[in-house]
């Protein structure tokens, strides 16, 4: 650690006394104590920027969140999003849709929970978690028993079920990708993209 | 027309440097007339003048002196195989030239207007032996500053950045790599301040400026220069918009100063550092300590 434990880091941590700075020790203690009286009016505000990843597509670009706040303490609103000049992939640089991230965040009609339009319906409600997935393992299943492949023209026995496809996520670890590759490669999917081609 | 396809650009990717090597007049001049605009008007205005008027002497001594002997190749490139900042820096406490330059300081700035506690720190640094002038100039060289030596050791500083970024000007930029988190690969001092650069072949890049040799080197963003930690990292400024904020490391309860020059191009690591010392008082009330150290802002 490169911190300064000098006698002046000591003093100051035992209270033992106000040690002199550049300007007090070359006479120029009425202006610092000038610029103290004055700062004393402000209170500190906090921000944070925070690294992440871009979620639209799998090059996985590195981004920094701008926020007002620190949501360690409970409280952070985005003021900005801007690319990553430490990230190896996009050095900084962003696509449109990267560069209008702030918006997407903030968009009025991002989608928050899962929704269901039911057949026939023609807008949009809130369902469960447990009902959305309910709905969706069942219409896999469904899918699976009526179009799911056993044999190919030769006969030799296949794991093949072409009528459903899967699309995983980009900013997902290696290990995600390879537990979403196993599960979705058991069930014999064929269409399916994991976005760690890139 | 194939050949203005080919050198249009659409935008520009930056790529920042490991290290920005001083140029030292060049240094010395900007920082000069840097705190020259800051100090107009400032309530710090009196020290931020006077600070101007060192640092003008500063970029006329480098320009007078005989140029620097460069370090010998072989020590380089041992010191950068073993991880070593290529600089002796505490060695320079009883080097002769830095002795010589020192003199040659202090007569240039006798003749700045100063406050008199300023001219007793001057003429007791002229008149000290070699042994008290080698505490002082340690004392720098260290980033340790002891209270009632802060007078003096103002003079010692200017005297030594004279000195060293000379030197680290003599440095192969190509052949630097990095010491350790926070620490300069040229001379191994702590950073002053930092900052996030605004040119375009490093736009966005953060910087870590020395406060000794007056090097720049490459620091990832969101990242403690005293401990190397990226987390608990946050901000704190007076306002949301602030142009100069201490990073704030809940790791190992220390700060640093970063200056946004993507925000305001005129920002100078040392100039801005000094000008800000309201940040300072106000973060002395917190419970982090400052890691910086800028020789012309000992014992914030």
């Amino acid at each position: 650690m490169n911190v300064d434990l000098s006698r002046r880091g000591f003093l100051k941590l035992s209270g033992a006394g106000v040690a002199a700075t550049s300007l007090g020790a070359l006479g120029f203690g009425e202006a610092e104590a000038a610029e103290a009286a004055h700062v004393r009016a402000f209170k500190l505000t906090t921000t944070t920027e925070t690294r992440n990843t871009c979620t639209y597509c799998s090059v996985a670009c590195g981004i920094i969140i701008y926020s007002k706040g620190d949501v360690r303490d409970g409280n952070a609103d985005i003021v900005h999003i801007e690319g990553d000049v430490d990230h190896p992939t996009n050095r900084g640089t962003l696509c449109p849709k990267g560069a209008a991230l702030k918006s997407y965040v903030k968009s009025e009609t991002r989608l928050t929970q899962p929704m269901l339009r039911a057949a026939g319906s023609s807008k949009f409600e809130p369902i469960t978690w447990d009902a959305a997935l309910d709905k969706i393992a069942r219409a896999m299943k469904d899918d699976r028993d009526a179009n799911f492949i056993t044999h190919n023209d030769a006969g030799v026995p296949v794991n093949r079920w072409t009528t459903t496809g899967f699309l995983a996520a980009s900013a997902t670890t290696n290990e995600t990708a390879w537990a979403t590759t196993k599960v979705v490669k058991a069930l014999g999917i064929a269409g399916f993209d994991n976005q760690a081609r890139v | 027309m194939a050949d203005d396809l080919k050198t249009t650009r659409l935008g520009v990717i930056p790529e920042p440097p490991f290290v920005m090597l001083p140029d030292p007049g060049a240094v010395f001049d900007r920082r000069a007339e840097r705190l020259r605009f800051l100090a107009d008007g400032s309530r710090l205005g009196p020290y931020l003048g006077f600070l101007a008027q060192i640092v003008a002497c500063q970029a006329v001594l480098v320009r007078e002196l005989a140029p620097v002997e460069p370090l010998p190749e072989d020590a380089v490139a041992q010191a950068i195989a073993g991880a070593m900042p290529p600089i002796d820096r505490m060695g320079l406490a009883e080097a002769p030239d830095l002795d010589a330059i020192l003199d040659r300081l202090l007569e240039r700035v006798a003749v700045v207007p100063m406050p008199d506690a300023a001219d007793a720190a001057r003429r007791a640094l002229a008149g000290a032996d070699r042994e008290a002038r080698t505490d002082i100039l340690a004392q720098v060289l260290a980033g340790e500053v002891a209270g009632e030596d802060a007078g003096p050791a103002l003079f010692a500083a200017a005297a030594v950045q004279v000195h060293a970024s000379r030197l680290a000007a003599t440095l192969d930029a190509k052949h630097l790599r990095p010491v350790r988190v926070g620490l300069c690969p040229c001379c191994g001092s702590r950073p002053a301040s930092s900052i996030v650069v605004g040119d375009k072949r490093a736009e966005g890049a953060r910087y870590a400026a020395c406060g000794i040799c007056c090097t720049l080197w490459n620091e990832v963003r969101i990242k403690c220069l005293a401990c190397g930690t990226t987390k608990g990292i946050s901000y704190r400024a007076t306002g949301e918009d602030a142009v100069i904020k201490a990073e704030v490391c809940d790791e190992c309860r220390s700060w640093v100063k970063i200056l946004y020059a993507t925000h305001d191009t005129a920002l100078e690591p040392i100039a801005d550092d000094v000008a800000s010392l309201g940040l300072d008082i106000l973060m002395a009330d917190s419970d982090w300590r400052r890691a910086g150290f800028d020789p012309f802002l000992t014992g914030v």
